[in-house]
């Protein structure tokens, strides 16, 4: 029998109940590992498969919940070892039934990146090797999961090397999200699109409790839908579970109308309750589910359902930005995240993201952007690149369902980013260009669109994620066919039903009054139906035309969010204060007024030379702010916010420079890392925008360096001074380790280091050049050592 | 496991580990803190989750029975000198804290050391709410004060075991890094000696804390009020 064949033949299929609690009654230790028992001792796991068995389990998960190889570390197991005799054991107790047997995978017991230190290729390889080891059962079941990114890559690394069927279950509380925040929706999507057999919830709470959760996953998922509860909620004081077997199977029979397909217990149940499942089972019909699930993006906190005009920030993206393009060259992360952030508050719900530049490796700026910006955002974002094993590498490591922008009518473009789309189960943004070009009428459009929609179904997409982008011409070159892409978007959108997508800011390209052309353009294509345009949130009229659209078109009912945008002082946004004619630079500074500082330094830019204004003004500003907080008159927040303002003025000297053609000042390369196995990188954060501001050029490696990386990078760019930071006492020795493979390389510089937990006597005895006992002092010892 | 809604951050205590002892920061900068603290307040999930574990003395320390745990040290030993049972117990401020720092580490520095000074203090307000729950739902025992694993000789690397034992992964989210970092980092775990006689042991302080040679507080002449 195989899993589809169950699915067929039965109304429901029943799992088994916990493993956990079953090995406990038989005398597991907390805190052992329970997989060992697979080698230790294979009777009690025997006796319990048959039990659940004779029970009436169509299903039953082999001992491996914990079996990867971080687990059985402190067992000393292989986990080829542990999986085998799992899955050898539980086939054994299966012999004469028509019972499978799941490869029980839960999660791995680490954080990912950037909250933990594992990566997402790291975990991947984990599951990979459990996957492997388990190829001889009859499903891969997920569960337990609750960061969404670890179950993405699980079921990777389950499709990518086994034909198993998989079965998917998260964790969820009662604020209907797991721990990590992942949203029900979003998992519902995510999976399904990645090709999961099944996906539903277990564990987390009784039957009575995920109630509002299975309603929402059948809501959310045209798959098979699992349940897998815990007899009810335990007791704080004594651990007792509240929910009898007969209670359990009367709760649970009030989740069929629902539309469950799949049902078993967690935590708390044995094989009473599994008896008790399958006898109140034995008379019902499962309900037929009828979802449409609409078309969305999503990342792992926040789904955006495409059933209202919703607005892709362009501004990632370095085309014919300078400032932009020095950060792709520099690496400068930071500057990415706060072109989201910024567009986030004007009003983005979609992050466009493109690095491509000529001169870097896109495919691994790409990557390094994407993480970045999952780590600190939770909007989700729109893969943006012309080359196929960039953009596959960034599907791979997106956190949710993206959109893919794009593909277009070109043979070679649809043979190459569909299947991409279809494997990661992403939408796509599908332009009406071919090899002969962009068509001029919108007739051409529309075929165009026929045509990519077709090739798209062929595959197996579904026609809710291909979102068509009908291309604006400029009106200055081609001001006759501005209408054709109007009309194209109008027909695209009724004809086909498809949702569209347009770039809108090229209308006025050539023009004057920019502004006042691009947002009647984009009333002109709401009013004909475009879903998404791709534009400048930044620009107040643009932002406001989309929100004028939806309240005269009575989706933004009661024009709430456009009352709590425009009405009254309390919700208007902040509106930034007019610089006061008396203030100088360096009031800007230590007042921390950091608008305020920047339009003196664009001001003082005119007159000014700029090393002026940075030696004269800037420097001796923070020095002084440096000076009081040594002898305790400021305190670090204040220090920082002084750096802040400072920052700001610097940022206002670089885009000016690099206006003029000229290289951004540099006062010498440092290099900042917190050494490996350490993720508190506050510290060494602060030490970098304090000697960013003394014009110190910081190549920042994060944290959790690799010793190597460390030394490679300061080979690489030359660099004279590294500074290490280490937050634990655990973690000193990753600092020492990384001093000795930097002497080993003879890498020439000098090496500060500094963190809560070093010591001046410390740092002398691992061979360090200078102990930094604060983010000042790291100023002082950059100018020593570069003599500045 | 219990879910806890904080109505307020501990300011005072924050601006504390901050350095403002007797002077007052300015209103710009408690402008900033109490925007941090809305977000904050806005973004945590704060929980704990405990048991309760009868204690024998082992060779090296003190056994947890029905575990495998044993907590390693003389330190630990003392602390739990004549209590029969003992509390483990883990809080947390949830994933959220740390991507709010994240974003602010991003964007605005001067919020991103505020925010983590003040979610450091939250992490110990959540701590004394758990800490009175055990007291109120564990009736009839004296309780010892919280020791947590890295402090004195107690081992840091149980951190792993510590979990396991009060599954606190599945129950709060809460996890260990190989290096035996908590994630999320706003995270406490800690060891409370319970006995139905009386425990006249005070606070033992800096003598055992691992900081003390680097301490800002004890530069200051302060302590941390631990």
């Amino acid at each position: 029998m195989r899993f589809d064949e169950l699915l067929k033949k039965k109304e429901f299929i029943v799992l088994d109940g916990a493993m956990g609690t079953m090995l406990q009654a038989k005398g597991l230790k907390m805190g052992e590992t329970p997989e060992a028992l697979n080698i230790e001792k294979p009777d009690w796991l025997y006796d319990i498969h048959r039990q659940y068995i004779e029970a009436g389990s169509d299903i039953i998960y082999a001992n491996t919940f914990g079996a990867n190889r971080y687990k059985l570390k402190k067992c000393g197991y292989s986990v080829e070892q542990v999986v085998g005799e799992a899955i050898k054991i539980a086939r054994k107790a299966c012999e004469g039934t028509d019972t499978l047997v799941a490869l029980d995978i839960g999660p791995i017991g680490q954080m990912l990146e950037p909250t933990g230190t594992l990566s997402f290729e790291d975990a991947y390889d984990t599951f990979k090797q459990l996957v492997l080891a388990g190829r001889e059962a009859d499903v891969v079941v997920f569960e337990t999961m609750t960061d969404l990114y670890e179950l993405k890559a699980a079921i990777l690394a389950a499709k990518e090397n086994t034909d198993l069927p998989i079965l998917c279950t998260m964790t969820f509380e009662e604020n209907m999200r797991t721990f990590t925040g992942c949203d029900i929706s979003a998992m519902c999507v995510t999976a399904e699109g990645l090709g999961a057999d099944a996906v539903g919830v277990n564990c987390s709470l009784g039957p009575k409790e995920l109630y509002p959760v299975v309603e929402k996953i059948c809501r959310w998922t045209t798959l098979p839908v699992i349940v897998k509860p815990n007899a009810g909620l335990p007791d704080p004081v004594t651990n007792e579970y509240n929910c009898s077997p007969e209670e359990f199977a009367r709760l649970a029979e009030a989740l069929i109308p629902l539309g469950i397909n799949i049902i078993g217990g967690c935590c708390g149940t044995n094989p009473a309750y599994i008896k008790e499942l399958v006898k109140m089972l034995a008379d019902k019909k499962s309900v037929q589910r009828n979802v449409q699930i609409p078309a969305v993006c999503c990342s792992a906190v926040e789904t955006v359902v495409i059933d209202q005009p919703r607005i892709i920030g362009e501004r990632i993206n370095p085309t014919g930005k300078k400032r932009f393009k020095q950060a792709l060259l520099e690496g400068d992360i930071d500057y990415i995240l706060g072109q989201a952030i910024e567009q986030i508050h004007a009003g983005a719900d979609i992050l466009d993201v493109n690095v491509g530049l000529p001169s870097i490796d896109e495919k691994a700026m790409m990557v390094r952007a994407v993480k970045a910006l999952q780590g600190i955002v939770d909007t989700p974002l729109q893969l943006d690149s012309t080359i196929p094993e960039v953009m596959e590498a960034a599907l791979r490591v997106y956190n949710g369902k993206p959109i893919v922008n794009s593909v277009n009518a070109e043979e070679e473009s649809l043979n190459n980013v569909l299947p991409l789309v279809k494997k990661y189960g992403a939408a796509v943004v599908g332009l009406t260009l071919d090899e002969n070009g962009i068509p001029k009428t919108a007739d051409e459009r529309f075929k165009l669109a026929k045509k990519i929609l077709d090739r798209a179904l062929a595959i197996g997409i579904r026609k809710e994620d291909v979102f068509i982008d009908c291309l604006t011409l400029t009106a200055s070159a081609e001001q006759e066919n501005v209408m054709q892409t109007v009309n194209a978007v109008r027909r695209v959108k009724e004809e086909l039903g498809l949702r569209t997508v347009l770039g809108v800011s090229n209308i006025s390209f050539g023009l004057p009054g920019r502004e006042i052309v691009n947002h009647n353009f984009l009333m002109m294509c709401l009013t004909s139906g475009l879903d998404l345009p791709i534009m400048n949130p930044n620009i107040d009229s643009m932002a406001a035309t989309v929100r004028a659209y939806k309240l005269l078109t009575n989706i933004d009912k009661n024009s709430v969010n456009f009352i709590a945008h425009y009405g009254g002082e309390t919700n208007a946004p902040a509106k930034k204060q007019e610089p006061k004619g008396d203030i100088d630079l360096t009031y800007a500074i230590e007042n921390g007024l950091k608008g305020e500082g920047a339009e003196i330094t664009a001001k003082l830019l005119e007159t000014t030379d700029s090393m002026v204004i940075i030696n004269e003004m800037l420097v001796p500003a923070l020095d002084r702010a440096g000076e009081r907080f040594e002898q305790g008159k400021i305190f670090l927040p204040q220090l920082i916010q002084t750096a802040g303002v400072a920052q700001a003025c610097f940022e206002v000297i670089k885009n000016k420079m690099l206006s003029e053609g000229g290289s951004s000042v540099s006062k010498g390369k440092i290099i900042l890392a917190t050494v490996k196995g350490d993720i508190h990188d506050i510290g060494k954060n602060i030490v970098k925008v304090l000697l960013e501001n003394y014009g110190y050029d910081v190549i920042d490696l994060g944290k959790d360096v690799d010793y190597q990386t460390v030394v490679d990078a300061a080979i690489e760019n030359d660099v004279h001074l590294v500074g290490l930071s280490a937050l634990m006492t655990t973690t000193l020795v990753s600092m020492e380790e990384t001093i000795k493979l930097l002497r080993a390389n003879n890498v020439d510089c000098k090496i500060m280091v500094g963190g809560a937990v070093v010591t001046p006597d410390y740092a002398e005895q691992i061979g360090a050049d200078f102990y930094s006992k604060d983010a000042k002092q790291s100023v002082d010892i950059a100018r020593q050592v570069f003599g500045n | 496991m219990k879910n806890i809604t904080l109505e307020s951050l501990d300011r005072s205590e924050a601006l504390r580990y901050m350095g403002y002892g007797e002077t007052a920061p300015d209103e710009k900068i408690m402008s900033e803190v109490r925007q941090c603290e809305k977000q904050l307040l806005a973004v945590i999930k704060p929980c704990f989750v405990y048991k309760v574990f009868d204690t024998e003395p082992a060779e090296n320390g003190v056994a947890l029975k029905g575990t495998t745990l044993i907590l390693k040290g003389r330190d630990i030993s003392e602390h739990l000198k004549g209590c029969e049972k003992c509390v483990l117990f883990a809080a947390t401020l949830s994933f959220a804290a740390d991507m709010l720092i994240r974003r602010y580490e991003a964007t605005d520095m001067t919020k991103a050391v505020i925010a983590d000074f003040l979610a450091s203090a939250a992490v110990e307000q959540v701590c004394d709410i758990a800490d009175k729950t055990v007291r109120t739902e564990l009736e009839g025992y004296y309780q010892t004060w919280r020791f947590s694993p890295g402090y004195g000789d107690l081992p840091i690397d149980i951190q792993g075991e510590f979990l396991d034992v009060i599954d606190a992964g599945k129950r709060i989210g809460l996890n260990v890094t190989t290096g035996n970092i908590l994630t999320p980092r706003k995270s406490v775990t800690a060891v409370i000696g319970l006995s139905k006689n009386k425990i006249s042991k005070g606070r033992q302080g800096c003598a055992l804390c691992n900081m003390k040679e680097v301490c800002q507080f004890r530069k200051r002449g302060e302590h941390c009020a631990f």
